[in-house]
C-alpha cells in the first residue's frame, strides 16, 4: 500500500489490518512513535491524520491510505522547532519523555483547531496518558505555544 | 566508540591513578579494581578521570553511570562534575559507561554517602568490587554529590598544572573558566583540549578544596536539562527504539498464573504458518514461551495464538481476599510479629489502662509499576560475546543475568544503557534480561528485540505488596498522644528482590529495614510507641520496589492515623502535628517543623476555604528528604471530588536542579494520587485480572490537579528527589476527603470505595 508520511510517499507490502502504529516502527523505521498499550487507551502512538490526532495501535493502516499522515518526525519543519516544541523545552516538560511524542502530536493538532485554547478545552482534547505526571507543565506549555503562534501569525501578517 | 582501550587507558592512567587513589584513600583493593576499567565508549581525547574525557576540539564528555528515568540525573550528575570542573553546561556530551567499578553506587549496600576524598568503607569497597552499578532508592546525588565534585576539582587542577607548566607559571597564577586555563597575568588562554593530553600525566599531590556554597554557579541554579531538546523530536533512543542491523522481534506469553509454569506448546506447527514468524520458543524453567517474527504486531498475534501447556503452581485457588485474610491474620496475632523495629515506653500497658482507644485497621493493594514504555530488552549473542541495549537501572545487573543465563564471561558482555520511558522501580529487576537472552540465544548472531505486550508487562509485574496495618492509640489529659502502637504485615520486597537480584546477600524479612520505612522515626513526640510487623509468606507473587517502597504505603497509614488521632483529640490536624513535633526529640524535628509551617503558610491553613472546598495535610521522610503537602479539594457531589491543588514543601538539603526537584515533586504527587484513585493489582483464583489501562486508570489531564512547590534553603547533605514527592500524597489527600466527608478512608484505592474525580 501506498502511505504518504510527513509528505513523503511510502510503498509498503503489509497485510491490510496491520496497525499504522507498527508499520511505522518496524516496517519503517520511525521510532518517535510510541507502543504503550495496544488498545487505544493511553495515546503514546498518537499521530495527525489529515490534521486530526488519531491513535495508530489499532488503526489499521489501510485506513490511512490517501491521507496526509504527519508523525513527531514530520513536526520540526527544515529542522525548525515548532512553538510548541520550542514551549516544551521552555517550560522543560518531558521527564522520562516516553509519551511526548503522543502529547506534542495531540496538542500541535489542538492548536490548529483552536488557536487559543481554555483550560477545559485542554482537559478535553489532551487525553494521553503521561505516567511521570508531566500535566501541568503540558498545560503552560500549550498556552505558551498559543501565545507563541499569535504572535507568528500576527508578525507574519 | 570504544578507542579507549586498556593501553590507552593505562597509558593515560596518571591522572586517573592520581585522581582515584586521593578519592580512595590509597587503597589497593579498589585501585586495582579501578584499574580493570574499560572506558569503553567515550570518545577521543584524553581521558582525566574515569568521569571525564577531553577531545582536542575542546568537547567535554563525561561519564554519566545513572540511568535517565526522566528523574534528570543526565544532567544532575554533569552538574556537579561542572561545577567544579569549570565547565559550561553547552558544552557537555553525556556518556553512559559499561558498569565498571570506578561506577558503583556505594549506597546500595553502604547507607551512609561517599564524601569527599574519604577512604571507602568496607562495603563500598564490596560495592565497587562486585561492582553493584544502578540507579534506585534516590540516591544518584546522595551517592555522588562529593565524588563527583572532587572528581572534578581534582581534573581541574590537573588542567591547570599542565597549563602553568606550559607557560612557565605557577598554577596559582592560573585559573579555569568555561573549559579554559586563563594566565592572569597575560590574559593568555588555552583550551582544555590543547591541554588534556598534558593533564592526563599530571600527579596531584594535594586534595583540591571543594567550593563553598556561595561561590556555586551551577548547583542550586535553574539548569535546562540536557536530554529535553532530544525529546520533543521524536530522536531520544529509548531501549524500544534499538534497532541494530538485523534485528528481528519477538513476543512473550507468560503462564496464565501468578508463579506459574509454562511446560510446553501444543501448536507449534501451526503458529510457524503464521505470517512472518520465525521460530518458537520455549522459555528455560517453565518461564513462557516466545515468538520470533520481522515485526512487533506479527510476534504479538502470534504469542497470542500459542496454545500452552501449562501448570498453575500454588497460587492456584488464591485471590484478593484470601491474601486480605491472611494479612488480617498476622495483624491481629501478636505471635505473628517477626519485627520490631521501634519500641519506645509501653504502649501495651498504657493502652491496656487507658479509657478510651482509637482503633483503625488499614489496607492497601498490589500495584504495578506500569512504565510508559513497556518492559523490552534487545541482545545478540554471537559466541562468547553479547551485546543488549535496554532501559535499565542496573547495568551491572544487566550484565549479570546474561552471565547467568548464557555463561558468556561478564567482561564479553557489552551494555548499552538507553533512555528509559518509566522505571519506577521496575526496571531494576532483570526478569525481563534473563527473558530476552533465553530467546537470543537460540538465534545466535541474530539481535533480538523482546517486549513484553502491555498485558503481559502488566499481569507480570514485581508489584508493590498488599499490606495491612492495624493501629491503637491513645490522647492523654493533656491532649497529647499517650500511646502509638502500630502491626503490620506484608511480603518483604528486599527478600523478594535479592533472591532475584544478588542472591547471595538476601536477608530474612525480619532484617528487611524497608518493611517498616515511614512507620518509625515518625517526627512526633509520643510517649509510648510500638511498631512492629509480620510477614506474609507468599513466594509464587513476587514482590518489588515500587517508588517510594515502603514508605508509599506507611506512608499513607501513618499519617492517616496521625488524623484521627488529631480528630479524637478535637484538634486542627496541623496544630496537632505542630505540637508533636515540638515535642519530638529527633535531630531533624526543627526541620520538620520548618517544612510543616511553611506548607500550612502556603496554603493559608489558617484561612477559612470557601463553602464546597475541603483541605488535608500530610509530612513525611523518605530517602532523606522531608516533604510536606497540603491538598486541597472541592466536593463536587456526594462521592464526587475534584483535586484542585496541591501544596508541596520540600527539604532536600542542598539543592542541586531546582527544576528537578519541582518537577520531581509534581510527577511524585501524580503518581503517588493515581495509586489512590484507581490503582488495583488484584487476584482471581491465582490470575491478575487487571490486564491494561482500561483496568488500571491514570490521572490523566482532566484530574491532574495544580501542584504549587517550594524548596527549602538548607546547607545540609543532600537528599534524594525522585520518590519523597509519593508518599504524602495519598494521605492529603484522604485526609481532605475525610474534613469534605466525615469518611475516614482506611482503603485504596478510592474509585473502590465509590468515589469519582473530576
Amino acid at each position: 500500500m501506498e502511505l504518504k508520511i510527513n509528505g513523503a510517499i511510502r510503498n509498503i507490502d503489509v497485510e491490510d489490518n496491520m496497525p499504522l502504529l507498527w508499520v511505522l516502527r518496524d516496517e519503517l523505521n520511525m521510532t518517535g512513535t510510541k507502543y504503550g498499550c495496544g488498545v487505544s487507551a493511553c495515546g503514546a502512538c498518537t499521530v495527525q491524520i489529515d490534521g486530526v490526532a488519531t491513535r495508530t495501535c489499532t488503526l489499521p493502516a489501510s485506513a490511512a491510505v490517501g491521507k496526509e499522515i504527519k508523525t513527531i518526525e514530520g513536526v520540526a519543519a527544515n529542522g525548525q522547532l515548532s512553538a510548541i516544541q520550542k514551549a516544551w523545552i521552555e517550560h522543560q516538560v518531558p521527564q522520562c519523555g516516553y509519551c511526548q511524542s503522543g502529547m506534542i502530536m495531540a496538542a500541535e493538532a489542538l492548536l490548529d483547531a483552536n488557536p487559543n485554547p481554555t483550560d477545559e478545552d485542554i482537559d478535553k482534547s489532551m487525553t494521553n496518558i503521561c505516567r511521570c505526571g508531566t500535566y501541568q507543565r503540558i498545560r503552560s506549555a500549550i498556552h505558551t505555544a498559543a501565545k507563541w503562534r499569535a504572535e507568528e501569525t500576527t508578525l507574519q501578517g | 566508540m570504544g578507542k579507549w582501550t586498556r593501553r590507552a587507558f593505562i597509558a593515560t592512567g596518571g591522572l586517573a591513578g592520581a585522581g582515584l587513589i586521593v578519592a580512595v584513600g590509597g587503597n589497593m583493593y579498589v585501585n586495582n579494581a579501578i584499574k580493570k576499567y574499560s572506558g569503553k565508549g567515550m570518545g577521543d581525547g584524553a581521558s582525566i578521570n574515569a568521569w571525564v574525557r577531553i577531545a582536542p576540539d575542546n568537547t567535554i564528555t563525561m561519564a554519566v553511570p545513572r540511568s535517565e528515568m526522566g528523574q534528570g540525573v543526565y544532567t544532575s550528575l554533569p552538574m556537579l562534575l561542572a561545577e567544579e570542573l569549570e565547565v559550561d553546561m553547552n558544552q557537555i556530551e553525556i556518556m553512559h559507561p559499561q558498569p565498571e567499578s570506578p561506577y558503583a553506587n556505594t549506597l546500595f549496600l553502604d547507607p551512609n554517602p561517599r564524601r569527599a576524598y574519604a577512604s571507602y568503607s568496607v562495603m563500598e569497597k564490596v560495592a565497587s568490587f562486585l561492582p553493584v552499578v544502578g540507579t534506585g532508592g534516590s540516591t544518584s546525588v546522595k551517592d555522588l554529590y562529593d565524588h563527583l565534585r572532587e572528581m572534578g576539582a581534582t581534573a581541574r587542577e590537573a588542567l591547570i598544572a599542565a597549563a602553568a607548566e606550559k607557560w612557565g607559571v605557577k598554577a596559582a597564577d592560573c585559573y579555569a573558566e568555561s573549559a579554559h586555563v586563563i594566565n592572569k597575568k597575560t590574559k593568555e588562554k588555552l583550551t582544555y583540549g590543547s591541554l588534556a593530553e598534558a593533564a592526563s600525566k599530571v600527579e596531584l599531590d594535594f586534595n583540591p578544596p571543594l567550593k563553598a556554597q556561595k561561590d556555586f554557579k551551577l548547583l542550586g541554579k535553574r539548569v535546562q536539562r540536557l536530554d529535553i531538546p532530544e525529546k520533543v523530536t521524536g530522536k531520544a533512543g529509548f531501549g524500544i527504539d534499538a534497532r541494530p542491523e538485523g534485528m528481528l522481534v519477538a513476543a512473550i506469553r507468560h503462564a496464565s498464573y501468578v508463579g506459574g509454569t509454562v511446560n510446553g506448546v501444543t501448536n507449534e506447527a501451526e503458529v510457524m504458518q503464521m505470517k512472518g514468524v520465525k521460530k518458537v520458543v520455549l522459555l528455560e524453567n517453565g518461564l513462557g514461551a516466545a515468538v520470533v517474527a520481522d515485526n512487533t504486531w506479527r510476534a504479538k498475534n502470534a504469542a497470542m495464538a500459542l496454545d500452552l501447556d501449562e501448570t498453575a503452581n500454588t497460587l492456584e485457588n488464591v485471590s484478593s481476599a484470601d491474601i486480605s485474610k491472611m494479612l488480617g491474620e498476622i495483624v491481629g496475632d501478636d505471635t505473628k510479629m517477626i519485627g520490631h523495629p521501634e519500641k519506645h515506653g509501653d504502649a501495651a500497658t498504657a493502652l491496656s489502662g487507658a479509657a478510651k482507644v482509637i482503633e483503625a485497621s488499614y489496607e492497601v493493594p498490589y500495584l504495578a509499576h506500569a512504565t510508559m514504555e513497556p518492559l523490552n530488552c534487545t541482545m545478540v549473542i554471537n559466541g562468547d560475546k553479547a551485546e543488549v541495549w535496554v532501559g535499565h537501572q542496573g547495568g551491572s545487573s544487566v550484565r549479570d543475568a546474561i552471565n547467568a543465563v548464557t555463561g558468556i564471561e561478564k567482561e564479553n558482555i557489552h551494555v548499552n544503557i538507553l533512555y528509559l520511558g518509566g522505571g519506577f522501580g521496575r526496571r531494576i529487576e532483570v526478569d525481563f534480561i534473563k527473558k530476552a537472552a533465553m530467546v537470543a540465544k537460540q538465534m545466535p548472531g541474530t539481535p533480538i528485540q523482546l517486549t513484553f505486550s502491555r498485558e503481559e508487562d502488566m499481569k507480570n509485574g514485581m508489584y508493590r505488596p498488599a499490606v495491612a496495618s492495624k493501629f491503637r492509640g491513645t490522647v492523654g489529659a493533656d491532649g497529647m498522644i499517650d500511646a502509638w502502637e502500630n502491626k503490620i504485615a506484608l511480603q518483604s520486597v528486599s527478600n523478594s528482590f535479592m533472591k532475584r537480584l544478588m542472591p547471595a546477600m538476601v536477608e530474612p524479612p525480619e532484617k528487611d529495614p524497608q518493611t517498616a520505612e515511614g512507620a518509625v522515626e515518625l517526627p512526633y513526640g509520643r510517649n509510648n510507641v510500638s511498631v512492629q510487623f509480620g510477614q506474609l509468606d507468599l513466594p509464587a507473587l513476587q514482590v518489588g520496589n515500587w517508588r517510594s517502597v515502603g514508605a508509599s504505603q506507611n506512608g499513607f497509614f501513618s499519617e492517616s492515623f496521625m488524623d484521627e488521632m488529631a480528630h479524637a483529640a478535637g484538634q486542627d490536624p496541623y496544630e496537632f502535628r505542630k505540637k508533636h513535633i515540638q515535642k519530638s526529640d529527633l535531630p531533624d524535628a526543627p526541620r520538620f517543623l520548618a517544612v510543616l509551617n511553611k506548607v500550612a503558610d502556603m496554603a493559608s491553613w489558617s484561612t477559612p476555604l470557601p463553602a464546597g472546598k475541603y483541605r488535608g495535610i500530610a509530612i513525611l521522610k523518605s530517602f532523606g528528604s522531608i516533604v510536606g503537602q497540603v491538598a486541597e479539594i472541592t466536593k463536587t457531589g456526594e462521592k464526587e471530588i475534584s483535586i484542585d491543588k496541591v501544596y508541596c514543601v520540600i527539604d532536600c538539603g542542598r539543592i542541586v536542579n531546582p527544576d528537578t526537584i519541582e518537577a520531581q515533586m509534581q510527577s511524585g504527587i501524580i503518581y503517588g494520587l493515581t495509586a489512590a484513585l484507581y490503582n488495583e493489582i488484584t487476584l482471581d483464583n491465582g490470575q491478575v485480572v487487571q490486564q491494561n489501562f482500561p483496568q488500571y486508570e491514570m490521572v490523566r489531564m482532566n484530574t491532574s490537579p495544580t501542584v504549587a512547590v517550594h524548596i527549602m534553603e538548607v546547607d545540609e547533605y543532600p537528599g534524594g528527589v525522585g520518590e519523597p514527592g509519593t508518599p504524602p500524597a495519598a494521605p492529603a489527600l484522604t485526609n481532605a476527603i475525610f474534613a469534605a466527608t466525615g469518611e475516614r478512608v482506611r482503603s485504596l484505592p478510592l474509585n473502590k470505595l465509590g468515589y469519582t474525580f473530576v
